[in-house]
């Protein structure tokens, strides 16, 4: 009985077969668009996260200020670190790093590279993983050692690939220092450092030999709570400005930027994108459905004679009812699977010529082929509905 | 099949003072129907004279529950069904208890002969395989055995009023209802529909047939006349002139 209606609204579809194609095109473009905009979202999503996955959300960093007008040379010292863990409320942990350009060569190469100075609690702060060898710890930072930690990029930059770096001695801006470890790859920045394409030294060392005070602060801290992260800012303003010995006309010569409010807005934009992008997609369903509906109208007025006679000889409303409604939802089902089917080729075509980027996305097929079902539901009802309803006479008369 | 001696004389369809209008949207009232009373034999051939405009497609409609009555009563199997609306009901009756032929065939174009005469058994939930062999069956009884997949547009007015024939049959209804069953056939494609209708008295199944014409009405049992949506006799003799 089922398979009977079923294989009929096929045999009817059939009959019309650029109509069903045209009504069809609404529901598998509206598919097709849910999908690539899910995973256009998901893309956006994965790209938060890459950029931030080394930053907890309880990070703040503090950089050295030379805003406008601003003249003299900010005080902030990695020495600073120290002060803010002693002298501000809410902080766990700090760490001073110092950065700069310097030259690096090893053998023939020689390339330019952010060289950091750091203490012994950068790379667990960081959430640097090492692949071989091992960080900088509290002696090579009292003994101003000649050692580094490369980043995978530098690795594969400066050596042949097969070649162990470890114990090497590599050049930075003229003076030889050891490679006792190697970094995993990171893939994202911390602040405005790529750390992939960093040498990280000992910061004594590179206050002292390396960069000297060409080096850039940079202060990263832990706040005990993110919810803490507005009393911890203020806290270390003026824990800083104290040490900084700023007069109340002197602007700040260092700015803080909390993890927390950096990953929100990147994450509000990502959502806002895909909130967007959704939007466009319930638009272009709503606009298929509409379609359906009006396809629907007209096989309903094509038929109605077939009505009539469907009621004289027994048929039930629900009968018809079903038919109408069976119709629609094949259309609809048919358009999701091929618009699902689209939507699949085409994340892999987008992600291969990297025109935006793409993640996969279950939400995507998922959320856009029940919505076709329910447009095929929703839009095809009110004219199956209409259809079941006709007066058997009227529709027997009608030609 | 619908034994004949069991059901004799039993009153299979009576009306009581059946009133029929319909409403033009200004509302105006179009009297069809004005208190028709009748009552037919269960195995009785029954056609319905009158002039054109009398009413007797309404009546035939009312008959078959295609139309609800504005006033009055009608009695199928002794029950009172003129104030029924419920669809499952209505639609119950017109699948099993009766059978329509219609002038127009009104055929599925898009169906095989045998589809067309399966479909009211699907309605009923018979499986198909069962309607299947029941509509082969009840086509090659009609002569149309070799025709079985030919839709209507590949068979002559004859054959497919056969076809609705077959239809009207699938679900072993005890009424036959017609409106003009021969009106749009040629002489001898009419004579073999009025013998399969012959047939159906033998079956003891009720026959209301709607017809104008003398020839196809001197088949029937008894003719009753309408004029001005009355019953004007109800037993009209073919030589009376009104």
């Amino acid at each position: 009985m089922t398979w009977e209606i079923i294989k009929m609204a096929f045999e009817s579809l059939m009959a019309k077969k650029t109509r069903t194609f045209l009504s069809m095109l609404g529901v598998i473009i509206g598919v097709a668009t849910v999908i690539a905009v899910f995973a256009v979202g998901q893309g956006a999503q994965n790209s938060v996260n890459a950029q931030f996955q080394n930053l907890s959300v309880n990070s703040i960093i503090i950089m050295p200020n030379r805003g406008r007008g601003f003249t003299s040379s900010s005080r902030l010292a990695t020495a600073d670190a120290q002060v803010i863990l002693n002298k501000s409320e809410n902080i766990v942990s700090a760490t001073g790093a110092i950065q700069g350009q310097a030259s690096v060569s090893y053998g023939s190469v020689d390339k330019n590279y952010s060289v950091v100075g750091v203490d012994q609690n950068y790379f667990m702060i960081s959430n640097l993983r090492l692949a071989s060898g091992r960080a900088i710890t509290e002696a090579d930072i009292k003994d101003k050692a000649m050692v580094a930690v490369i980043g995978s990029t530098a690795v594969s930059d400066l050596y042949e690939s097969g070649s162990d770096p470890l114990n090497t001695m590599i050049t930075v801006a003229g003076k030889k220092l050891a490679v006792i470890g190697v970094l995993q790859p990171v893939g994202s920045r911390i602040g405005p450092l790529s750390i992939d394409s960093a040498v990280i030294v000992p910061s004594t060392t590179a206050e002292k030999s390396l960069l000297g005070t060409r080096g850039e602060v940079m202060i990263t801290a832990q706040v005990d709570d993110v919810a803490n992260t507005s009393a911890a800012t203020t806290s270390i303003t003026s824990a800083l400005r104290t040490e900084h010995k700023l007069s109340l006309s002197q602007a700040d010569d260092f700015r803080i930027l909390d993890a927390g409010s950096m990953v929100a807005a990147a994450q509000e934009s990502a959502n806002t994108l895909t909130a967007l992008l959704t939007a466009i997609a319930a638009i272009t369903l709503l606009v298929s459905g509409i379609g359906i509906m009006n396809v629907m109208f007209v096989i309903v007025s094509e038929r109605t004679k077939e009505i009539g006679i469907a009621k004289a000889i027994g048929g039930k409303q629900a009968d018809i009812l079903s038919q109408f409604l069976l119709e629609s939802i094949i259309l609809s089902v048919i358009g999701g699977l091929v618009g699902m089917l689209i939507g699949q080729v085409a994340i892999p075509v987008i992600s291969y010529f990297n025109w935006i980027a793409v993640g996969s996305s279950a939400t995507g097929p998922i959320l856009g082929f029940s919505f076709s079902v329910l447009v095929g539901v929703f839009f095809g009802f009110y004219p199956a509905y209409k259809a079941s309803r006709l007066d058997p006479v009227d529709a027997l008369r009608s030609e | 099949m619908v034994s004949q001696e069991h059901r004799k004389n039993v009153i299979a369809i009576k009306l009581e003072d059946a009133r029929k209008s319909y409403y033009l949207s200004n509302d105006e009232e179009i009297p069809v129907l004005n208190g028709v009373d009748l009552s037919i034999r269960s195995g009785e051939f029954v056609a319905i004279m009158g002039e054109s405009g009398g009413g007797k497609t309404t009546l035939l409609n009312i008959i078959g529950c295609l139309h609800p009555l504005t006033a009055g009563q009608y009695f199928l199997d002794g029950e009172d069904i003129g104030a029924v609306q419920d669809d499952f009901t209505l639609a119950f009756i017109r699948n099993k208890k009766m059978g329509f032929v219609f002038q127009q065939f009104n055929l599925f174009m898009r169906f095989s002969a045998l589809k067309n005469v399966a479909l009211p058994a699907l309605y009923a939930g018979v499986p198909t395989t069962v309607r299947e062999e029941k509509a082969k069956a009840l086509l090659e009884s009609v002569g149309l055995g070799d025709r079985l997949l030919h839709r209507p547009t590949e068979l002559s007015g004859g054959q497919q009023q056969r076809v609705a024939i077959c239809r009207a049959l699938i679900n072993d209804p005890e009424i036959i209802l017609a409106d003009e069953p021969t009106g749009a056939l040629d002489s001898k494609s009419g004579l073999e529909v009025m013998e399969i209708f012959t047939k159906f008295k033998q079956q003891g199944r009720t026959v209301v047939m709607v017809t104008h014409t003398a020839e196809v009405a001197k088949y029937a049992d008894r003719i009753i006349y309408l004029r001005d949506g009355r019953v004007l006799d109800h037993d009209y003799k073919l030589h009376s002139h009104y």
